[in-house]
């Protein structure tokens, strides 16, 4: 570790973390993305494993993808971000790709990032000037964009402890199957019988980061369980909204489908 | 002249020393460097598949790694998946049996695909197998021989055809 | 003749290499000395090249050279197409040479040591452009407003010609409705997963050029080669072994495989080059970019009286030499009318040349005429209120009033089973259930959908009327080896259909010998017989397999006649099984292949003087040719909320003749449908308004995958036939039909929300802009 972060504080902007790579290579072979040093991460030990820390969960960033699917620990206590994994492309970048690599990279229709932000994780990055913790919601800061300075590099997420008598919820839309989302939702529904207690809603594919929907969540809290509910919840979740159009769906497109897949997410969740 | 990193590798259980740039893909140390030229480039970017092979028995797009990246390593490539007695593997049969390819170019992938999958689970059900090879593309089939090849491989591989 | 083989899923001959990484495609191909070469595009849609600044890139390590456009008129002639009445046909270099027509047009070719290092250069060669308006649009580039690709031309127009049959003015006086509909299919490519690739050998001691390529012409490209670079014919030879698919992509005189050769003879050095999939989907040629107004004269009863249908095709920048882009919609014209009582018809053509890939040939390249035929159908029982599975039958001809020309006087009908395949689908699909399903199904608000889509796919078929006829014969050699194997030259160039296999079937039995004492050449020009369409056109099940059973029957008749005299028996009363002459009725007397082939080889004074012992044959098969006729029939399920389509049921029922090997041929059916699938739903070959090209990776391009294809269930009609060759063609098919097929069934999905479906690319966004929930 002190290596690496010694190496990033030398070679600062002509160099890049390299851990599984999956998001990184593809850059390279097209000659997109050209840095002259490349550090690999890869074989840290201590920057891969998962790990109970009391409630929570502590995840090395150099846990690959795969290592999560296989969790038992991880399907047990955060089945949500179980479920959300089986949904990054194939198993074979699964292999290779790595959780603190997908946050990093900070792709707004990945999963992992959502994920974050939905749970609040809270991201632990280190350089030669030291270590900071940084709350999923600060860390994305736009498109491809984290808050990682050039000298610095993520090493671990802490998940706080997964929210007791929630039930959740999670799903995207893309153009084939293993493709990035058009739009996708996670989404946690506290509830004390019919009653809603708690809700979180992150959005991905649908803005230059995940989002949280405080106001949608807002509205939910307090309020009983029921389809009425869910569409002015999924209205709102919608009506912030200003996604990007590309060439595989228009702005008008993700904004529509947000709210499409918010309101059959918060429908599937309360019916678990 | 980029400087050249040494690595020793097992590739389809014979070891190798090399010395390889560092942006030297693992894909083109196979093809090129040790003349393996049965794993394929379809895309170089990580969709098509072509060019999965087993690292440490795992399957992996050698495109999106670097020949330096497998430095301790064990690959296993589409030359090395028969048992090496003159008789092809079970998925390799499976596939040869059900006429599962046409022009050939995307199926060491499958191969790879197809064998790892069958070592993890000897008896998948059909959707089980459309999403396990849904990373790997295909232009000549629309896939249903393929589906076909990994039944008859794990039949093959269970004993219950010869 | 015996059928052991033919017919029966044999295990091909191509896969024991294909599964265990044995195959030799060209990018696998090693040569001493070997260099790379990586191509500069144009990053412009429509430019002049001010000036091209390769200084740098020269000195860079393990540089070979750098060619530019102004290299190649000293030493290499343009590509151009032969004459063709009507069109325009202007001449290019391989590499641009003045002006830009495309973005991926190649600019400069680097020649390097390694990949890596070639690539290197690319970046620091500077080329720069004086910009020009880009044509981005077929019908804007037609308009005299427009900017000028070819300044020697005058305008974009390539070709207009208006055809007319019957009288289409009495048909429309006396219809009841005329309905006018614009209907327009978008660009999409063929994306085999191999690229094109090319490794160019030229041995300046003998003045011998060796290309291997990625090919389904090896001849054609030899012609070519030996054209443009000014080489006699019989110093050029083309290899072709494993091809990684084309599907019609990889018949041309591909700019990059001429500059590999063009630089190989400069250097005296193997040169490779091998598309990555950025080249390929931004240069490897695109198609199917089409716009027609159709408009149909109808009884109230559906009976289509009279149709015109005007076209426009969006040609691209360049045409691709040898096989002209125009052949393409003038076979939709003559195809059109297919097995339905179209006999007043009107077509016009006009190409338009803009600022995009060039249009090139992709499975089924008329399948316009299908797409707006069988929409139509739909479209016309909408509007009248009938159903479309019945007017249909009401406008197919009846095979009593058969045989009879097309229309078009293109090729003569008969023998038609278009209606017992649409009746079998019909049945398969339970249409009369499914309708019920359909009406619960709105109940509940999903909407389930159901497509059909019939047509007449020539296969192979010589078209007239179009000036090209290069389908009606094909050549083989046969060769009784000393040992008594027998050895087929194919001209065919396969690429997946599997030829070494059911052309060694078939002889097999033809012989009367095994499979495993047969093998199929194919791809060297300096031993197969010529040809000037390699494999395409669906002529793989018919010409390769006339002609080879042809030559055979003549070794044949000289080898029973050696055994007929070695048993001192009647040669017609001998009979060949499993390689061994004997009487046929049984006897002790027998004799091998093998006895005979070296008596004639090395004693053939031994035998009677004037005995025939030549054991080679060539043999030329004419062929009036045959249609395949077919039914699909797709049945739906949109979301509406998220507007993704869920293929639930794909059916066909096709009656190609006799399947050689039924699963070769269920595989070129499924392979075709997944394309048709692709092109409805998945892929676009994308251009902005400026020009750019959009979908240069397969991020962007997208194909389907196992979880997008169904399963697809395919029935057989296998008529009665006393023809000689009962197998037909059968490749192309699968990507004609399908098209239609899965638009029709998303438009009856959407009809109850008055959705009206006009083009061919519904990926979700399309899907809710049409039925009104986004705009």
């Amino acid at each position: 570790m002190a290596e690496a972060v010694a190496l990033l504080a030398e070679f600062g902007d002509e160099a890049k973390v390299l851990a599984g790579g999956q998001s990184l290579v593809p850059m390279l072979n097209l000659r997109l993305a050209r840095p002259g040093h490349l550090i690999d991460i890869a074989r840290i030990p201590s920057l891969r494993g998962v790990q109970e820390d009391g409630d929570g969960l502590r995840i090395g960033a150099v846990t690959t993808q795969r290592d999560i699917e296989r969790s038992e620990l991880v399907a047990r206590k955060y089945p949500l971000l179980s479920e959300a994994i089986r949904h990054i492309a194939h198993p074979p970048i699964r292999v290779r790709g790595t959780v603190g690599g997908s946050l990093s990279h900070a792709d707004p229709a990945a999963e992992l990032p959502a994920v974050a932000v939905l749970l609040d994780a809270e991201l632990t990055v280190v350089s030669k000037r030291g270590q900071r913790v940084i709350p999923a919601q600060d860390f994305f800061v736009s498109f491809l964009t984290s808050a990682l300075a050039p000298d610095e590099m993520l090493t671990e997420i802490r998940l706080p402890a997964w929210p007791s008598d929630a039930t959740w919820a999670f799903s995207e839309v893309s153009r084939r199957h293993g493709d990035f989302a058009l739009a996708g939702v996670a989404a946690i529904v506290e509830r004390d019988n019919s009653t809603v207690t708690g809700a979180r809603i992150a959005l991905f594919g649908v803005g230059a980061t995940p989002l949280r929907t405080p106001d949608a969540e807002a509205i939910a809290v307090g309020k009983t369980i029921g389809d009425d509910l869910w569409r002015d919840v999924a209205a709102s979740a919608a009506a912030a909204l200003d996604p990007p159009s590309d060439l595989h769906g228009s702005s008008a497109y993700r904004k529509h489908l947000a709210e499409v897949l918010t309101l059959r997410a918060l429908q599937s969740a309360a019916a678990r | 002249m980029q400087k050249e990193h040494s690595i020793r590798l097992t590739v389809n259980s014979i070891h190798r020393d090399a010395s390889v740039e560092a942006r030297r893909t693992l894909a083109d140390f196979l093809r090129i460097d040790l003349g393996l030229t049965g794993t394929h480039l379809g895309c170089e970017h990580g969709v098509c598949g072509a060019c999965t092979v087993l690292v440490n028995g795992e399957p992996v797009r050698s495109c999106l790694m670097f020949a330096v990246q497998a430095d301790g390593t064990e690959i296993t490539t589409v030359e090395g998946v028969a048992p090496g007695d003159g008789n092809m593997a079970p998925i390799q049969e499976g596939f040869w049996r059900a006429t599962s390819f046409q022009c050939g170019y995307c199926a060491p992938g499958f191969v790879i695909v197809g064998e790892a999958l069958l070592r993890e689970n000897p008896d998948p059900s059909e959707e089980q197998i459309r999403e396990a090879i849904s990373g790997n593309l295909c232009r000549c089939t629309g896939y249903q021989s393929i589906v076909e090849g990994i039944q008859r491989g794990a039949k093959i591989a269970r004993g219950e055809e010869a | 003749m015996v059928q052991r083989f033919t017919g029966t899923r044999v295990k091909r001959v191509e896969d024991p290499r294909l599964l265990t990484g044995r195959s030799r495609f060209v990018d696998d191909i090693s040569l001493p000395g070997m260099l790379y070469a990586a191509f500069v595009r144009s990053t412009v849609p429509h430019a002049r090249i001010a000036s091209i600044d390769a200084a740098a890139a020269r000195e860079m390590p393990g540089i070979v050279a750098v060619y530019v456009g102004a290299d190649l008129p000293e030493h290499a002639n343009p590509l151009m197409l032969q004459p063709v009445e009507g069109l325009k046909t202007p001449a290019f270099y391989a590499l641009a040479h003045e002006k830009v027509r495309f973005v991926g047009e190649p600019v400069a070719m680097v020649v390097a040591e390694s990949r890596y290092q070639a690539e290197d250069a690319c970046d620091s060669i500077y080329v720069e452009y004086e910009p020009l308006p880009p044509v981005t649009d077929m019908e804007a580039a037609i308009r005299p407003d427009s900017a000028v690709l070819f300044d020697e031309l005058g305008d974009n127009v390539m070709y207009h010609s208006e055809a007319k049959y019957g009288d289409l003015d009495a048909a429309f006086a006396g219809a009841d409705r005329v309905i006018t509909e614009k209907i327009s299919q978008h660009r999409y490519a063929n994306v085999p997963m191999e690229g094109h690739a090319g490794l160019s050998s030229f041995d300046p001691s003998m003045g011998e050029l060796v290309h291997y390529s990625s090919h389904q012409g090896p001849h054609m490209l030899r012609f070519g080669l030996s054209f443009l670079l000014r080489l006699p014919l019989n110093n050029v030879r083309v290899l072709c072994g494993d091809v990684g698919g084309a599907f019609g992509s990889k018949g041309y005189f591909h700019r990059e495989e001429i500059m590999t050769a063009f630089a190989s003879m400069r250097l005296g050095k193997p040169v490779k080059w091998a598309a990555d999939r950025n080249e390929n989907l931004l240069a490897g040629g695109q198609t199917r970019e089409e716009s027609a107004v159709v408009e149909a004269a109808v009884k109230n009863d559906g009976t289509l009286l009279g149709l015109r249908v005007k076209l426009i095709v969006d040609q691209g920048a360049y045409q691709c030499v040898p096989y002209p882009t125009i052949v393409f919609p003038l076979l939709a014209r003559a195809l059109m009318p297919s097995a339905y009582r179209i006999t007043n018809f009107e077509f016009h053509i006009t190409m338009a040349a803009t600022n995009k890939a060039p249009y090139i040939a992709y499975r089924g390249p008329w399948e316009i005429e299908t797409f707006l035929r069988e929409r139509l159908w739909d479209i016309l029982a909408v509007e009248l209120g009938l159903d479309p599975v019945e007017i249909r039958r009401k406008n197919l001809w009846e095979n009593q009033e058969l045989p009879r020309p097309l229309a078009t006087g293109a090729a003569i009908l008969k023998n038609l089973t278009v209606r017992e395949c649409l009746d079998q689908a019909v049945a398969a699909i339970d249409y009369p259930g499914f309708r019920q399903e359909q009406e619960r199904a709105r109940a509940q608000g999903r909407y389930l959908g159901l497509g059909i889509s019939c047509f007449m796919e020539p296969a192979p078929q010589p078209i007239f009327g179009i000036g090209f006829d290069f389908v009606r014969s094909e050549t083989a050699t046969v060769q009784l080896e000393p040992d008594g194997g027998v050895t087929v030259f194919t001209a065919q160039a396969p690429h997946g259909q599997g030829h070494e296999t059911t052309i060694a079937q078939v002889c097999a039995d033809g012989m009367g010998v095994s499979m495993s004492q047969v093998k199929v050449i194919h791809g060297d020009t300096r031993v197969v017989p010529f040809t000037n369409i390699g494999t395409g056109a669906s002529r793989g099940a018919t010409m390769p397999i006339g002609a080879a059973l042809g030559a055979l029957r003549i070794i044949k008749d000289r080898v029973l006649r050696i055994a007929g005299h070695m048993l001192e028996t009647a040669p017609e009363d001998l009979q060949i099984v499993n390689g061994v002459v004997s009487p046929i009725g049984g006897g002790d007397r027998s004799v091998s292949l093998f006895e005979i082939a070296i008596v004639a080889y090395t004693a053939p004074f031994t035998l009677p003087p004037g005995t025939d012992t030549e054991m080679k044959a060539t043999y030329t098969f004419d062929y009036e040719g045959a249609w395949a006729q077919s039914c699909h029939a797709a049945l739906v399920e949109v979301d509406t909320g998220t507007g993704k389509v869920e293929i639930k049921r794909y059916v066909v029922v096709e009656d190609c003749g006799e399947p050689i090997h039924p699963a070769i041929v269920d595989g070129q059916i499924c392979g075709g449908i997944a394309q048709g699938i692709g092109a409805v739903l998945y892929e676009k070959s994308a251009y902005d308004e400026d020009g750019q090209y959009l979908a240069g990776t397969f991020m962007d391009y997208l194909l389907p995958t196992s979880m997008e294809v169904p399963h697809i269930e395919i029935h057989h009609i296998i008529p009665e036939t006393d023809e000689e060759i009962p197998h037909h063609g059968v490749g192309e098919g699968g990507l004609i039909g399908s098209p239609a097929c899965v638009v029709n069934a998303i438009e009856d999905a959407l009809r109850p929300l008055g959705v009206k479906i006009r083009e061919q690319y519904l990926p979700p966004a399309r899907i809710l802009e049409l039925i009104g929930s986004i705009k």
